[in-house]
């Protein structure tokens, strides 16, 4: 960029001009976009989070702390307290689950590839609020499942399985899945594997072999996988709502709630300003300690 | 190099902003223009837009109502009184020619004046109201609304696998309950039960109470197993709960299903709920909406209405043709308290009881 030619005329100089038209016309558009449905939204919740809710309906624009103050409060501190244990835990299963999947997908025939492939993608063809509500049909006391154990005798009692924590972090398995799996898998699809072959041959045994060069290789694939289920986990309070019975308080269910319900949008935006700092401090943190600066398939 | 990019950002982000700024304003001076021809154009167009919640009318009565006067209705839902507000105050009153929603958010569209006085004599079947359900808080001198539907939530237990009666709000926090109760997720209503299980007002202003409330509110949680606003009846009918908290049209549609599941009318006394038409302070087509209204108060559209939506009946004339014939008021109804809009700092205690409650249901 630094070697152009400024303004010099002639052909040379007609190209540059071109390819600075073609600069503006592919560029403003990314920034119109950017500012208008993420800057602008961003700055606005902001602003909103140190307004003054009125009584009954609408926001008196008049600074206070007040909202932040509030999140103090133990009850809605716990909220990300759950947030927080719920991400964990359900990134902690997806990747426990997801990472071996996606690793032996890569070394599937380009055949089988495809066809797995097909398979994971076939679930987003339909809403996941109705898959959702699936294992309502499959979980419920009187649901599938209890009936299929009960008739192989292998309980007596139908179990309560729905409305419980576990059945909320299955539901945040099975939605979340699939990216982690995508992601190691386009990472470990890449793997030269002559490099496992040349661990081996230089007296490394498989296990050294996979913690030294598969692993290593496939790092970036995992941890693009982990950012991926990590931050939607901390925000889908769905389904809490629908597998949970609304029992479990996250923090995206009471921004929901007092975004709707309790229509005080001053602290609903406190909240989502904390939810977004806290995020961002965690990838942060994340980053630090792994020392990653490239994500598979994020940058 | 740093400085130069530092500059394309820069010019680059002011283009932007100044593009979407142009952009935004021609957005507003146009929809504002198109509204002004609309009003401005005499003969009203054939649509009016109905705003509600999903399924609160049956086909055949929309299409009948279309027939005779040639008005289509645009059906357009919202989930939550609240959703409705924010929108119509976003709309500034325009955009929806007639709204139905629930009593204590009428008194809010009502104070920020979005809302619009009726021409009582374009809607001849103004009469068969009950006066029951008119001279509410919301609209004391029925000025604004039509009433279109009343309800009580009440509890619905399964006798077979609750095993004593249950006869008031209180018997909910009985131990043999445990994690078999489903309850509807309007904080405002389970606050308000509470507070008469109590013998206090739903509608209970003083901060000191509704704490107390909140910590009753906490001893319950071992006793849910579900809470949901929408089907909640379900779960008595799949198993999952054996006591419910339902809303009216709930009640009336797991009795369809299971008859003898046994309602109870708690001895503390009912919550009341109103559910009104009014037409925007800015209806494109307020007169569409007066046809509609008077349309839907003819005795027999009215009972057909009603027993769709399977809440109590709001027009005396339509009385007499319900199906259903326990959608006709009975005495007790007259007693019962409707949930009014209190002071933020009672609204903000009873956000705090209702986050407390659920958290400790987990």
């Amino acid at each position: 960029m630094e070697q152009r030619p400024e303004c010099t005329g002639g052909s040379g100089g007609q190209e540059m001009r071109k390819k600075k038209d073609l600069w503006s016309f592919t560029v403003v558009p990314l920034y119109v976009f950017t500012i208008v449905f993420v800057v602008g939204p961003l700055l606005y919740m902001i602003a909103l989070s140190f307004a003054t809710n009125r009584e009954g309906y609408g926001v008196d624009w008049i600074f206070t702390l007040e909202n932040y103050k509030r999140i103090l409060d133990p009850v809605y501190l716990d909220t990300f307290l759950q947030s927080l244990k719920l991400a964990f835990t359900s990134t902690l299963s997806i990747m426990l689950l997801g990472y071996p999947f996606g690793y032996f997908m890569a070394k599937l025939s380009s055949r089988w590839k495809s066809r797995v492939m097909m398979f994971l993608m076939l679930p987003f063809w339909i809403n996941s609020l109705i898959r959702l509500y699936g294992w309502i049909v499959i979980l419920q006391t009187k649901g599938v499942l209890n009936g299929s154990l009960m008739r192989l005798g292998i309980i007596d009692e139908p179990l309560k399985m729905l409305y419980s924590y576990p059945s909320v972090l299955l539901g945040m398995i099975y939605t979340l899945l699939p990216f982690m799996i995508l992601s190691v898998y386009s990472s470990a699809e890449k793997l030269d594997w002559s490099l496992v072959e040349a661990a081996r041959d230089l007296g490394a045994d498989a296990v050294q072999a996979f913690c030294s060069v598969t692993l290593k290789m496939t790092l970036p694939g995992l941890l693009s996988g982990m950012i991926l289920t990590f931050i939607p986990s901390m925000g889908l309070f769905f389904i809490a709502d629908i597998l949970g019975g609304n029992k479990i308080v996250l923090v995206g269910s009471l921004i929901q709630d007092q975004m709707t319900r309790g229509s005080d949008w001053p602290f609903a935006a406190a909240l989502a300003v904390v939810l977004t700092l806290l995020t961002t401090l965690i990838i942060y943190l994340y980053r630090r300690i792994t020392h990653t600066s490239e994500l598979e398939g994020l940058y | 190099m740093r400085m130069r990019d530092l500059k394309k950002w820069v010019a680059g982000s002011l283009t932007a902003a100044l593009l979407s700024v142009c952009f935004l304003s021609g957005c507003g001076s146009d929809g504002a223009g198109k509204s002004d021809t609309d009003s401005a154009g005499g003969e009203s167009p054939k649509e009016m837009v109905l705003f509600t919640w999903n399924e609160m009318f049956p086909q055949e009565v929309l299409d009948s109502f279309e027939d005779e006067t040639g008005i289509k209705v645009i059906y357009s839902n919202f989930d939550t009184d609240e959703t409705m507000l924010e929108k119509l105050a976003q709309a500034e009153g325009g955009d929806y020619d007639l709204v139905i929603a629930d009593d204590y958010i009428i008194e809010s569209v009502v104070d920020e004046g979005l809302a619009q006085k009726l021409d009582q004599s374009k809607i001849e079947n103004f009469e068969n109201i009950n006066p029951l359900y008119q001279g509410q808080f919301y609209d004391e001198n029925d000025e604004y609304t039509v009433p279109y539907g009343a309800g009580i939530p009440l509890i619905v237990y399964d006798p077979e696998a609750v095993d004593f009666e249950i006869e008031s709000y209180k018997d909910l926090w009985d131990e043999r309950l445990e994690d078999s109760l489903a309850l509807t997720a309007n904080y405002r209503v389970i606050n308000g039960i509470t507070l008469l299980s109590m013998g206090k007002s739903m509608n209970e202003q003083d901060v000191s109470v509704i704490e107390e409330a909140g910590e009753r509110l906490k001893a319950l949680a071992p006793n849910v197993r579900m809470i949901q606003d929408d089907n909640t009846q379900n779960a008595l009918l799949n198993g999952e709960a054996s006591v419910a908290f339902l809303y009216t049209s709930q009640v009336n549609k797991v009795l369809a299903e299971d008859p003898d599941l046994k309602i109870v009318y708690p001895e503390e006394g009912l919550g009341f709920g109103i559910m009104a038409g009014f037409v925007p302070s800015n209806a494109p087509n307020s007169e569409a909406a007066h046809q509609f209204l008077d349309y839907i108060l003819q005795p027999e559209v009215g009972a057909r209405c009603f027993d769709f939506i399977g809440y109590y009946s709001t027009n005396q004339a339509a009385d007499e043709f319900l199906e259903n014939k326990d959608l006709a008021v009975p005495d007790s109804v007259t007693e019962g308290e409707i949930i009014q809009n209190v002071s933020e700092e009672a609204d903000a205690a009873y956000n705090k009881n209702w986050t407390e409650f659920r958290a400790a249901c987990d």
